[in-house]
């Protein structure tokens, strides 16, 4: 074969022709137009969001884009073209450095984002996410409006039952710490508020709570458990003071759901996807231990003791 | 082919000196985004609160500085060598090619600060704001211009096989970026939905597969078979691998979206294509390799020649990896994570970067007329880009499969976050190598160009 200019170029030219053609040209000639279940427009507030996590770069950290193997954030739905019809650009991302933001609409109440855009390490204390205090408050209030989007319809939903319960948890707080304290036993179900911690106190056990309590929970509820962690400013009902908790019957059960389920419309999220079941127990037992100065941990009722525990 | 060692054109060649410092200078700058990036990574309250290099700024600032600041303008000024000398005649127009150069990096730095000012079409690869995008179609189409003019007044009449590949490359390349950046859409750049992403990554696999892979290719080809006075070992390979890349290499950039809901059939075009890339590309090592075969001490005594054969060595690895993860099976485990930056890395550096590297130090004396300022430094460079790389790929390969393996088994993201920080320093660390490499390399073809005393040849 001789090749002549003529040849190269109408045959890359023909080539490019051809194959754009099927790849390209034909998916977007068949593509999907028909919206998803969730599928909604943005408001005017959340696209201008959209614009300001698109300009600093938040798609090459944050995918969104739930696959059916995905067990984290996001993962009830798996992604569907329906989802997508109103992204110019589409924000698929290619790297998870952070989670998914797929379903992040309603997963956290508006104060949170607001504590964890002005140092993402408030929240989440390993977090490697750079702070965004630099976009002003005006700029973060926008684009906590998209985020909390995330999701569309879904996320509506959420948004509506953070709403709810953030009411509710703030008139508990108001009430001063005994109302609060009954209120935070009585939304736990009949009965997890009667289960003792059923691991043992020991000494290994505290240093593994201490190092889930570092890695989890220090943000907001501070070094001492007094509720003054960094996040403290920005966040209302505040971090709940444990110091406060003694004798107002929290038990090792009552712990347990909380840190399990998270108190949705507080700021307090829930752990049951980030932590096992050993895990929350111990941090629980490390919260009452130190902080709370009253822990039920291996006390009655509690069965046959495990073949391990002393 | 003959074999040319010394420069036949008295007034040297401007254009390709100046796509040389070009590269030199983006490689430097590009670098050092990178590390700022790195930095981020491991410390991200250090450069707190710092907008123009904040971490989603600086990121797309490193990708583009690489693509069309570092790796294509360094494959360019090879080009802008051999083009006239294969072809036995003048460029076309030197005047012309040095106002590209020029003209180019106005382009390449106003992309960079506008990403950084945050004015970014925030599409992976395809970021640059719609009036940079002009620019750099313009630049491709200057390129094209004049080597389609200098290949139109050649006293050869035989084409060589770089020839082939870079035409096609700037060809298609000035085409595949129009598509990719939506370039009828100025306000957006962007498709709707789910054909946005299709498109984009039609675009964003072709910048490595349209543009990088074979400009490298056309270097590797002229390089290889003169540092070790071989004529090229088959012309029917040469043949078979061009039109092959061609070919599959389209094909493929839906392998990037194999988890996305994209039609099915178009999955399994990307996944069978992907595969078949051995085709093409283990006939053109063959043809390479067995071209070099027992030569091997002429490589390494041609700094130049060095830096394009290690480059061939990272072509093979790259595409072997990318075939791999291209199967839906090993991309549950790859995708998302540190290993497709690995990729990345290896592709873009390890092979492409390495090629454009060997191209630089190939024809710097001759298009000099001296020997290069300093071969020690450029084997310095060569060992702390090698080393760099080398550590990259284990690195973050090793990062990927941890981060992978955790999620695929429900362990959560954040979770993963402490396990994986003392890779990211590491990757810090292999990434200070490389920056260094870049600044001595720069030092090294600015003493070439202009203060160099060493004796003239």
């Amino acid at each position: 074969m001789r090749m002549t200019p003529t040849v190269i170029i109408v045959g890359i030219l023909a080539l490019l022709a051809a194959i754009t053609l099927t790849v390209v040209y034909w998916p977007y000639a068949t593509r999907t137009i028909t919206p998803s279940d969730i599928f909604r427009q943005r408001s005017s507030m959340e696209e201008a969001g959209r614009k300001i996590y698109l300009q600093n770069g938040c798609v090459y950290c944050h995918s969104q884009s739930i696959r059916s193997i995905d067990w984290g954030h996001g993962a009830e739905r798996i992604a569907q073209s329906g989802d997508y019809l109103a992204d110019e650009p589409i924000a698929l991302g290619s790297q998870r450095t952070g989670v998914d933001l797929s379903q992040e609409g309603g997963e956290h109440p508006d104060d949170w984002h607001i504590a964890h855009f002005i140092n993402p390490r408030y929240t989440r204390p390993n977090s490697i996410m750079p702070p965004f205090e630099w976009l002003g408050m005006e700029r973060i209030d926008t684009l906590t409006h998209y985020i909390q989007s995330l999701g569309l319809k879904d996320a509506d939903h959420r948004m509506q039952r953070q709403r709810y319960w953030k009411q509710e948890a703030t008139r508990a707080h108001e009430a001063g710490p005994d109302v609060n304290a009954r209120w935070l036993a009585e939304i736990v179900p009949e009965g997890w508020r009667s289960i003792p911690n059923p691991y043992p106190t020991t000494r290994a056990s505290l240093q593994r709570g201490q190092k889930i309590y570092q890695n989890f929970c220090i943000g907001c509820h501070g070094p001492i458990g007094d509720g003054m962690g960094p996040a403290q400013p920005w966040i209302y009902p505040p971090p709940l003071n444990f110091t406060i908790l003694k004798g107002r019957g929290i038990s090792g059960g009552i712990l347990y759901y909380q840190l399990m389920n998270g108190i949705t419309g507080t700021a307090m999220p829930y752990f049951k996807r980030d932590l096992e079941s050993q895990k929350i127990w111990e941090v629980g037992d490390y919260v009452a231990v130190y902080f709370i100065n009253q822990s039920d941990a291996n006390t009655e009722p509690r069965g046959i003791d495990a073949a391990w525990e002393p | 082919m003959s074999n040319e060692v010394t420069a036949s054109i008295p007034a040297g060649n401007p254009t390709a000196k100046a796509f040389t410092l070009t590269s030199a200078f983006w490689f430097a700058a590009a670098t050092s985004f990178g590390m700022i990036g790195a930095g981020y990574l491991i410390a991200p309250d250090l450069m707190a609160n710092i907008e123009y290099i904040h971490f989603g700024r600086v990121r797309p600032m490193h990708i583009n500085a690489v693509l069309f600041g570092f790796v294509t303008p360094g494959l360019l000024a090879a080009a802008f060598y051999y083009f006239p000398k294969l072809l036995r005649t003048e460029l076309f127009s030197q005047k012309l090619g040095v106002f590209t150069a020029i003209f180019w990096n106005i382009t390449v730095a106003a992309g960079i600060i506008g990403i950084s000012t945050g004015h970014t079409q925030g599409r992976e690869y395809a970021e640059l704001p719609w009036i940079v995008d002009i620019m750099v179609v313009v630049s491709f189409v200057l390129v094209v211009f004049n080597i389609l003019m200098t290949i139109r007044q050649r006293k050869e009449s035989i084409l060589f096989v770089s020839i082939w590949y870079t035409t096609a490359a700037v060809v298609l390349t000035s085409i595949t970026y129009c598509l990719g950046n939506v370039i009828w859409k100025p306000d957006t750049g962007a498709l709707q939905g789910i054909p946005d992403a299709i498109i984009l990554w039609f675009y964003g696999h072709n910048i490595f597969g349209l543009l990088l892979t074979p400009m490298g290719l056309a270097v590797a080809y002229y390089v290889l078979p003169i540092a070790t006075r071989s004529p090229l070992y088959s012309h029917t390979l040469s043949l078979l691998g061009f039109w092959s890349l061609i070919i599959v290499y389209t094909h493929i950039g839906t392998h990037h979206l194999l988890q996305v809901p994209v039609p099915t059939w178009l999955k399994t075009i990307s996944i069978v294509d992907s595969v078949a890339m051995v085709i093409p590309v283990m006939i053109v090592l063959i043809n390479l390799w067995y071209t070099v075969k027992g030569k091997l001490g002429d490589i390494h005594a041609d700094i130049g020649a060095k830096f394009v054969f290690t480059g061939t060595i990272y072509y093979f690895f790259v595409n072997i990896q990318g075939s791999m993860m291209a199967l839906p099976h090993v991309q549950r485990i790859t995708h998302f994570n540190n290993w497709v930056v690995g990729h990345a890395h290896i592709g873009v550096l390890g092979f492409a970067g390495l090629t454009a590297l060997g191209g630089l130090y190939f024809i710097l004396p001759r298009v000099t007329g001296k020997p290069l300022y300093s071969k020690f430094l450029a084997d310095v460079q060569y060992w702390l880009v090698l080393i760099g790389i080398t550590g990259f790929a284990l690195v973050l390969t090793t990062v990927g499969l941890i981060q992978g393996n955790a999620w695929y088994n429900g362990e959560t993201l954040y979770r993963t976050l402490p396990e994986i920080q003392p890779y990211y320093i590491l990757r810090a660390s292999l990434g200070t190598l490389i920056m260094i490499g870049a600044y001595l390399g720069l030092y090294n073809v600015i003493r070439t160009l202009y203060f160099n005393r060493g004796a003239s040849t």
